[in-house]
């Protein structure tokens, strides 16, 4: 793991990490994957991929559309909220 | 007025209800408690007196025109800070969610509120629920009533220390890899993890969703059994939730010890500190002496533990924590103004150091060339450790270990090593990882007077069975801690 790996990570994230960061946060990040790569030492030829989802329960509930929050509700959390829509910068460039 | 402070929940149940003393007497003990004490413990990050006062007043209105909505009716909880309740500020002790203010409520509260329980919103926590010692808040870290140079672990360290120092009886909490258990056993008193499915977790703030529960907090095993009684229970807005799965709180018995099938761990093998070490050995003396048959069980597998753990939880926690983006709620930085701008400079303001080296952990298990060799590898040695246990459980009633290794740490311990504060985890996250109910009794103290906590697992859904464990345990008079008073 070097700098630009982890800033290439970072950008995947969505997340900056300053300057003054990079060489701690390189640190930490280099000691707990070394860490994490101790379960390459265990065998898991056993297990087949299918396993994997076959523990995990999935409840669907019926396909009724029901109302959750109103606008108005929402518009209170909204950091930016005009007329019945959430603000963001403009994304089209003209 | 009278000083209604360390009662436990028992008392303050049967106090209501023989008309010892009203909700809003209870409820004000509690408040006053808080002002007196939690500067030194910083359990609380906010209170709305007048708000919680004036549940309280209405419970006790609902006792005079015998119209309680339950037997549990006006008796105050604490609320961990990422639990929605509608109109309250819900930040997860995260900058990025600082202003929040919960549109509704979630599906544990909505129950809480149906037996007419007082809430006290918002108790401390690791941002985002991420740590092992409260001190990754945002805003404050918590401090172990026994010691406030230590901490009271983590993450739910607020709901258990606000237990612990006899502000509140029972409070919620949330438990990923061990942030009920832990703080429990490191502040004296009982936590439960339910089994997966058990409690919905809408209107929980999601940190790794394969692994999250929400359980109670108490400073008597009944809180436990009350507070779980009211929360589990299939939940339609919780797609992970069990169907017809009946929890029976009559179910749950003191009886005998004689003939239970306990798996215990070799005591070396738990990597404990010496007191812990010490106090095991003896329990283990004790349950045999009582008549309970004891099998050491071969936990081998379980040294995986935390790199299994942190490699699916930090996955989920990539994926789940996209959500805060600045865009719909939450704190927005606009940046250069341009869209990726915002997103980025919100994200980067608004989360602390661990939130952002566990999205970047996950990120990393999960991008294209490292996916099959960490997180599908973690995700494979998921299913090992779910067989295990279905492998002990043919063989035992239940296990018991040391919840955690040590007795609570010192403040700033641990910080400066993510992997220090990940092995506080280390006899939790297993239980986590295989969705098997868990909790931590008290069990005694240290040389230093600090807490010392004993996990009993079952299998699936088998709480009424965990819960008579738990309170059989409690009978052993050397498991009895009393809960400091005075707090220096």
């Amino acid at each position: 793991m070097d700098e630009k790996n982890l800033r290439e990570i970072a950008a995947l994230a969505k997340l900056n990490i300053k300057d003054e960061e990079i060489s701690g946060m390189l640190n930490d990040f280099s000691r707990i994957v070394s860490y994490v790569d101790e379960i390459k030492n265990l065998d898991t030829s056993s297990v087949e991929d299918d396993e994997i989802y076959s523990l995990t329960m999935h409840v669907l509930r019926p396909d009724i559309t029901e109302n959750t929050l109103n606008r108005d509700a929402l518009s209170k959390i909204a950091p930016s909220y005009e007329n019945g829509y959430v603000v963001v910068p403009r994304v089209i460039e003209t | 007025m009278k000083d209604l402070s360390n009662l436990t929940y028992t008392e303050i149940k049967k106090g209501l209800d023989k008309g010892d003393f009203s909700s809003e007497e209870i409820t004000k003990s509690s408040l006053n408690r808080i002002e007196l004490i939690d500067p030194k413990i910083k359990a609380f990050l906010e209170i709305n007196s007048e708000r919680v006062l004036t549940a309280a007043k209405e419970s006790d209105e609902r006792r005079k025109n015998k119209s309680l909505k339950s037997s549990l009716d006006g008796i105050p909880i604490g609320i961990k800070d990422n639990i929605c309740i509608n109109g309250e500020i819900t930040s997860c002790s995260s900058k990025i969610l600082a202003n929040f203010r919960s549109p509704y409520d979630a599906t544990v509260i909505s129950k809480l509120k149906a037996k007419g329980f007082i809430f006290l919103p918002r108790t401390n926590m690791d941002e985002f629920a991420m740590g092992s010692s409260t001190e990754n808040s945002a805003f404050q870290t918590t401090k172990n009533p026994f010691d406030t140079n230590r901490i009271p672990g983590g993450s739910s360290g607020g709901s258990a220390a606000a237990v612990a120092a006899g502000m509140v009886s029972t409070s919620l909490g949330s438990d990923t890899g061990g942030s009920i258990r832990q703080p429990a056993s490191l502040c004296g008193i009982w936590g439960l993890k339910p089994t997966y499915g058990r409690v919905s977790r809408y209107g929980l703030v999601a940190y790794a969703s394969s692994l999250d529960q929400i359980g109670p907090f108490g400073n008597d095993i009944q809180a436990v059994i009350d507070v779980f009684d009211t929360i589990q229970g299939f939940d339609l807005h919780d797609q992970t939730s069990a169907k017809d799965k009946s929890f029976d709180s009559q179910k749950v018995k003191l009886s005998s010890w004689k003939g239970v099938r306990i798996g215990v761990m070799k005591t070396e093998e738990t990597q404990s500190s010496p007191s812990v070490a010490k106090r095991y050995e003896a329990l283990k003396s004790q349950l045999t002496k009582e008549g309970a048959i004891l099998k050491e069980l071969d936990f081998s597998l379980f040294k995986y533990s935390i790199p299994v753990y942190y490699l699916i939880a930090t996955a989920e926690c990539s994926s789940n924590l996209s959500r805060f983006d600045g865009i719909r709620y939450g704190f927005r930085d606009e940046g250069n103004g341009k869209l990726e701008d915002l997103y980025v400079e919100s994200r980067s303001k608004g989360f602390g150091n661990e939130v952002k080296r566990r999205i970047l952990l996950g990120t990393f298990s999960l991008s294209s060339g490292y996916y099959d060799a960490y997180y599908g590898k973690a995700q494979k040695a998921r299913v090992l450790i779910q067989k295990q246990y279905d492998a002990f459980f043919k063989e035992v009633d239940c296990i018991l270990q040391p919840t955690s290794p040590t007795t609570a740490f010192k403040v700033g311990e641990k910080t400066k090593d993510p992997i220090q504060m990940y092995l506080a985890d280390i006899l939790t996250t297993t239980v986590n990882l295989a969705g098997v109910p868990a909790i931590s009794c008290p069990a005694g103290t240290d040389e230093s007077g600090l807490p010392i906590g004993m996990q009993i697992t079952t299998n699936h859904f088998e709480e009424e069975k965990l819960l008579s464990f738990a309170t059989m345990l409690n009978e052993f008079p050397e498991n009895k801690i009393t809960l400091p008073n005075s707090i220096s």
